[in-house]
């Protein structure tokens, strides 16, 4: 029988509850030998919709889009760091557009057994403009999906590891 | 993360007393600094008319949204600011403003200064948000608005 936690694709923000998200991923891979890939997004989306709000200038929305991009590098090295404390080798994504759909497509193109992502944030609006991207995300893969929280204990299994 | 952990009433003015751009931009400022000891206003200040050089952050409705990255503050700040008025700040309806989010993160704080320039801009397009505001008699009300569109009860 092939390995159900084969593939981990862990989904990062740089939030705090997405870095619990990433030790707890590590850990996972650690523990059942799974190839762990994470992956963050520069949200295009959004940034476009500031420009078109005309909140944004165009150069404004560039310089923030190379911020998020080079936030987004960061956030990727810290958890191939964490990886390594592990002894866990940790494959990186870095994508631009919309959120969800580039995390859905990279669930579905590469196999992922497992969507790992941080706890939801406590915006629960009807109004469907106010989901925020974990919740979006939610509605949109296809694999099943992790949603993290208890930071103290996964903190504690990920040193106990 | 929640704007209202960004803000409390202190950093909420009613009944602003400017009656130009200019004037709109500093008394915001001047409240940010009055709650962060460590903000550099005249640092804050310069990042904000700068960034106005660029094109006005005055939209519709009467909103504007002054914003900047500078390093003059320790964390995403953010104030607000009614006046009962308006003020002219090259809105993009040619209308005065009367309601002024300003808007400052540090360099490293893209991210959550990106979110929640979003979030401010979600929420002003509901009219009732706009009025609650406009019409608020103590900052807290308007601190209790914001919670209340955040937590999906408005």
């Amino acid at each position: 029988m092939s390995n159900p936690l084969g593939n981990i694709l862990l989904y990062i923000d740089g939030s705090e509850s997405s870095i619990t998200a990433a030790q707890l991923a590590v850990t996972m891979a650690k523990t059942y030998g799974s190839v762990l890939r994470v992956m963050y997004v520069v949200n295009e989306n959004l940034l476009s919709e500031l420009l078109k709000a005309k909140v944004f200038v165009q150069m404004e929305k560039m310089d923030y889009e190379r911020d998020l991009e080079e936030d987004g590098k960061r956030y990727l090295n810290y958890v191939v760091k964490l990886g390594d404390r592990k002894g866990v080798t940790v494959e990186t994504v870095l994508r631009k557009g919309v959120v969800h759909e580039e995390v859905a497509r990279e669930a579905e193109e590469w196999n992922a057994d497992l969507l790992v992502q941080g706890e939801l944030g406590e915006v629960l609006s009807l109004r469907d403009s106010f989901y925020e991207e974990g919740e979006r995300i939610l509605r949109k893969v296809k694999c099943p999906v992790m949603v993290v929280r208890g930071r103290e204990k996964i903190e504690r299994l990920f040193d106990e590891t | 993360m929640k704007l209202t952990d960004a803000m409390g009433p202190e950093n909420v003015k009613l009944d602003m007393e400017a009656t130009d751009k200019r004037e709109a931009i500093e008394e915001l400022v001047e409240l940010m600094a009055e709650s962060c000891e460590r903000c550099d206003a005249d640092e804050v200040l310069e990042a904000v008319l700068a960034r106005e050089r660029d094109g006005s952050t005055g939209l519709e409705k009467g909103v504007a949204i002054p914003h900047a990255k500078c390093d003059a503050v320790d964390r995403l700040r953010i104030v607000v600011g009614v006046s009962r008025g308006g003020v002219d700040f090259d809105s993009q309806d040619g209308k005065p403003s009367h309601l002024f989010f300003l808007m400052i993160a540090p360099m490293s704080e893209s991210g959550p200064h990106v979110q929640a320039i979003a979030k401010i801009v979600k929420m002003i397009k509901i009219d009732r948000f706009r009025e609650r505001l406009i019409k608020a008699k103590r900052p807290e009300e308007v601190i209790e608005a914001i919670d209340r569109v955040e937590n999906g009860e408005e």
